[in-house]
């Protein structure tokens, strides 16, 4: 097996009284698409944050292409985006870009190259001059992504990227996920929808109040449970707690 | 028109709007708390500089040879208070400041005389109007006059113009300069949080404070850019208002002078962009922003506007007070008076404070707060009891300042004891009452009214009985009240006239502040705030709203000094009890020194021996303090 390019080990972080995420382990290598699933509340964002390093473990440890997850090291090889991340609206697609390449250590000659590859695929070209603030919500979806992969990072990480988006653009984020699991990247991909991660995902990891419920391809759980599809195997999973680890 | 939906959405909104805490706060803390608070230092600022003003005899010389001038002599000699005679003087003298006011006397006219005085300054023109009073009082009802005065000002027309300007375009400026730093900080931090682009930028390779440095910046520059458009707009139209109003009034605009004071809106804009965008990171929306910048907005405009009112020197502490010394360099630039102390000062103090900001600031976005949700506490089953938070600690402030300021103060007026038992007891202790009964717990819980340590006792007692004369010492060398405003003070306070006795005195003046001031701002308030904020800055905030408490600009530092202590001394006992008593013993100790006149020992001591007693005073505090630290009974178990 490929060394894991994400990793959280037996990671736990609480706030104030309550705990999000209880010692929670999950390792995602290169070229594979880990679906976190859970319904609203489960732990999903904050476990994902805790990836992104916008959060510390209170107990366990993230990592990202073996750097501590927050550290810039880490942040270099990581690409970040959920469902409510937003832009600089007063600013153009170009500028957004350039701006994030930038920090990202990209010479300017080099963020040109990158969106002459990435405009066409994700279908730019229309409104890289336009403000952000005046795109629609597939425009400002595929942006984001631009912004997430400008640097070329082997980790993607993408919080509920679908939410909100229309059926044919959430068909165009699903194809370029599975673009960049086969250009060697790894994804860790979280959502609500069992049907969208049955599509898309390689391995599945249920997350309920805080705890991995089980782990395995979407094959493999609809086996375990003994169910015809993701749905009822978690309604399963869910009020069944003997399958807890 | 259907009335009954314009009813269901007046109802509707109404609901909704008062339900907001910030709403509220805009309602009610700012036209019922801020605004007669700022008012009231401001106009305490404006009658104690009057005071000390008429505390200063001006200086003064005759010139030429007249009979008359022995009669004048005479009379500025009769007038010690008003007037210094120097031996001799010339016009330069007056110019340069070395002399308020010359008379020159015409040897061939007895009754001609000259006063020379320098229009572009506050002291000189004080001394001619002092100078015209004495020359009318000399005429006896319905006499001729035997003076024929004439009035003439050295000062140069540029300067004249740059003195009329100093009185209000300083103040303008740093207004202007906060404006345009007001919106501009919330939209870089809150409006980035509302937008959704802050998760971006967190997880992007860059350092915390290069990113703060880079917001601050940004604010700073659009400040500035404001200051100056406001500062080159509003110098042109003062001037052609003048000119309007007297045509034949000839006054020049001192532009190299103007254009040299704008060098302060920089680190002005630098000063307001760090602290705001500091306050902005900690809002979670816009909206929470602009509650929280609203009221420090108007807290920099205090020293700002107390400095533009009170005509200090930009010299020892007012040359490190941020705001007001700002306002200070801008008005000494503008009349070329500027010194490089003054200067110096301003730029290091200004620049100390911008990067404690942006630490601040740096600190506060490298922390999880601005991702995580808010905490969420557990509660116990079937009990609504809850602890004192952040809010809370705000509004038993503001109720507390709103029975002082509108109903106890107005009884004091009339019965100061009466007044003063009752802002206490019912206005403090009331207020705690009621809020333990409000958040279903204990009045010992919400007070921390707990048995402390022996040694945290005995600590309390030491730091209480010496703190006082560290502190009184400070605030005399750092903020002099005026001796005549001091003199009222000890009168009301302590009376020697009979009227009450040390005991009544020690309760009305010692006990009872100590008791309930404590339970009120070492009670709930610092506990409150210790939710928001971690210890050192909670003390600090508390103690910097027990200063305000007291509504006296010249009691401010002292009183604050002592909140910060009284502080430390709860939170490292855990109690309130020592608090208590060393805030007891320290007014005690003022009242004993006053009824044995020993206060007035202490003015006449030199600044040598004052040095001694202050560095015995700081040794004892310090010694107290140690005791209390770490006297923090053990948690049961």
């Amino acid at each position: 097996m490929l060394d894991p390019l994400a990793v959280l080990d037996s990671a736990s972080k609480s706030f104030g009284d309550v705990f999000a995420v209880v010692e929670l382990s999950l390792s995602i290598p290169g070229g594979e698409i880990y679906g976190l699933l859970g319904p609203n509340g489960a732990g999903k964002t904050t476990a994902l944050r805790m990836l992104a390093g916008l959060l510390a473990p209170g107990s366990g440890s993230a990592r990202v292409a073996g750097h501590d997850a927050n550290t810039a090291a880490a942040k270099r090889h990581l690409g970040y985006l959920s469902g409510s991340t937003g832009l600089f609206g007063r600013l153009t697609p170009r500028e957004v870009l350039d701006y994030f390449g930038q920090i990202h250590g990209l010479a300017r000659v080099e963020i040109a190259k990158r969106l002459a590859t990435l405009a066409p695929v994700l279908a730019l070209e229309g409104f890289l001059d336009r403000r952000c603030e005046a795109l629609s919500t597939g425009e400002r979806q595929r942006v984001s992504i631009a912004r997430a992969v400008l640097h070329d990072p082997s980790v993607l990480i993408l919080d509920e990227p679908t939410s909100g988006l229309d059926v044919l653009a959430s068909r165009f984020m699903r194809a370029f996920v599975r673009g960049e699991r086969d250009r060697g990247k790894a994804v860790l991909f979280s959502t609500h929808y069992m049907a969208e991660a049955e599509l898309l995902c390689d391995r599945i990891g249920f997350l309920h109040r805080g705890r991995l419920l089980v782990e395995g391809s979407p094959a493999e759980i609809r086996a375990q449970t003994g169910t015809n599809t993701l749905e009822e195997a978690f309604l399963a999973l869910a009020e069944e707690p003997t399958f807890a680890p | 028109m259907n009335l009954k939906h314009v009813t269901l959405t007046f109802g509707k909104e109404l609901r909704e709007a008062l339900r907001d805490r910030r709403t509220l706060a805009i309602m009610i803390l700012l036209p019922l708390v801020v605004y007669p608070l700022l008012s009231m230092l401001a106009a305490q600022v404006a009658t104690g500089r009057e005071k000390q003003r008429e505390e200063r005899p001006s200086t003064i010389a005759l010139s030429g040879h007249s009979p008359a001038r022995d009669a004048l002599a005479a009379k500025i000699l009769a007038n010690p208070s008003l007037f210094v005679l120097l031996p001799g003087g010339a016009p330069p003298d007056v110019e340069h400041g070395r002399l308020d006011v010359l008379v020159e006397f015409d040897a061939r006219d007895a009754s001609n005389l000259t006063v020379i005085y320098d229009a572009s300054r506050d002291e000189s023109r004080a001394a001619d109007e002092r100078l015209g009073e004495l020359l009318a009082k000399s005429l006896p009802d319905g006499c001729a006059p035997r003076f024929s005065a004439q009035r003439r000002s050295v000062a140069p027309q540029a300067r004249l113009g740059g003195y009329l300007l100093s009185k209000a375009l300083p103040l303008f400026v740093v207004l202007m300069v906060l404006l345009g730093a007001f919106y501009p900080a919330i939209d870089v931090t809150a409006g980035e949080r509302e937008r959704g682009t802050l998760e971006t930028v967190l997880c992007s390779p860059i350092r915390r404070f290069d990113l703060m440095l880079g917001k601050v910046l940004a604010v700073a520059t659009l400040a500035s850019i404001t200051g100056v458009l406001n500062l080159a707009s509003m110098a042109i139209t003062l001037m052609q208002i003048l000119h309007l109003a007297a045509q034949n009034f000839v006054v020049d605009v001192p532009w190299g002078h103007a254009l040299l004071s704008s060098l302060v809106i920089f680190p002005a804009a630098l000063l307001f962009a760090a602290a705001f965008v500091a306050l902005g990171a900690t809002a979670r929306t816009f909206k929470e922003a602009q509650t929280l910048l609203l009221p420090v907005y108007f807290l920099t405009v205090a020293p700002a506007m107390a400095g533009a009112i009170g005509e200090y020197d930009l010299a020892g502490l007012p040359a490190w007070i941020p705001g007001m010394n700002i306002t200070l360099l801008a008005r000494d630039l503008l009349v070329g008076r500027a010194t490089w102390y003054g200067g110096l000062a301003t730029l290091a103090s200004t620049l100390l404070l911008s990067a404690a900001a942006l630490t601040a600031a740096a600190r506060i976005y490298d922390s999880e707060r601005l991702v995580a949700p808010t905490p969420r506490r557990k509660r116990t089953a079937g009990s609504a009891a809850r602890d004192a938070n952040a809010g809370d600690a705000m509004v038993l402030f503001a109720l507390a300042f709103l029975l002082l300021y509108f109903v106890f103060l107005p009884i004091e007026q009339h019965h100061l004891a009466t007044g003063l038992l009752a802002s206490e007891w019912i206005g403090l202790l009331g207020l705690v009452w009621l809020f333990a009964r409000v958040t279903g717990q204990t009045f010992k819980n919400v007070t921390r009214l707990s048995r402390p340590r022996p040694r945290a006792l005995l600590g309390a007692v030491l730091a209480g009985c010496s703190a006082w004369a560290a502190v009184a010492i400070l605030s005399e060398w750092l903020l002099p009240a005026p001796k005549q405003m001091l003199e009222e003070l000890r009168k009301s306070l302590i009376p020697m006239d009979g009227s009450r006795g040390f005991f009544s005195t020690l309760l009305l003046v010692a006990a009872s502040p100590a008791i309930c001031e404590e339970c009120l701002f070492r009670g709930p308030i610092l506990r409150g705030l210790r939710t928001r904020f971690d210890a050192a800055a909670a003390v600090v905030v508390t103690a910097a709203l027990f200063g305000l408490f007291h509504l006296d600009i010249y009691r401010l530092i002292p009183t604050t000094v002592l909140g910060v202590l009284l502080g430390y001394l709860a939170l490292e006992s855990g109690s309130i009890v020592p608090s208590i008593v060393a805030h007891f013993c320290n007014n005690a100790m003022l009242i004993t020194l006053a009824s044995l006149h020993l206060d007035r020992l202490m003015e006449k001591l030199s600044h040598r021996a004052l040095t001694l007693v202050l560095i015995a005073s700081l040794v004892l505090t310090a010694a107290g303090l140690g005791l209390v630290r770490g006297a923090r009974p053990k948690p049961e178990v």
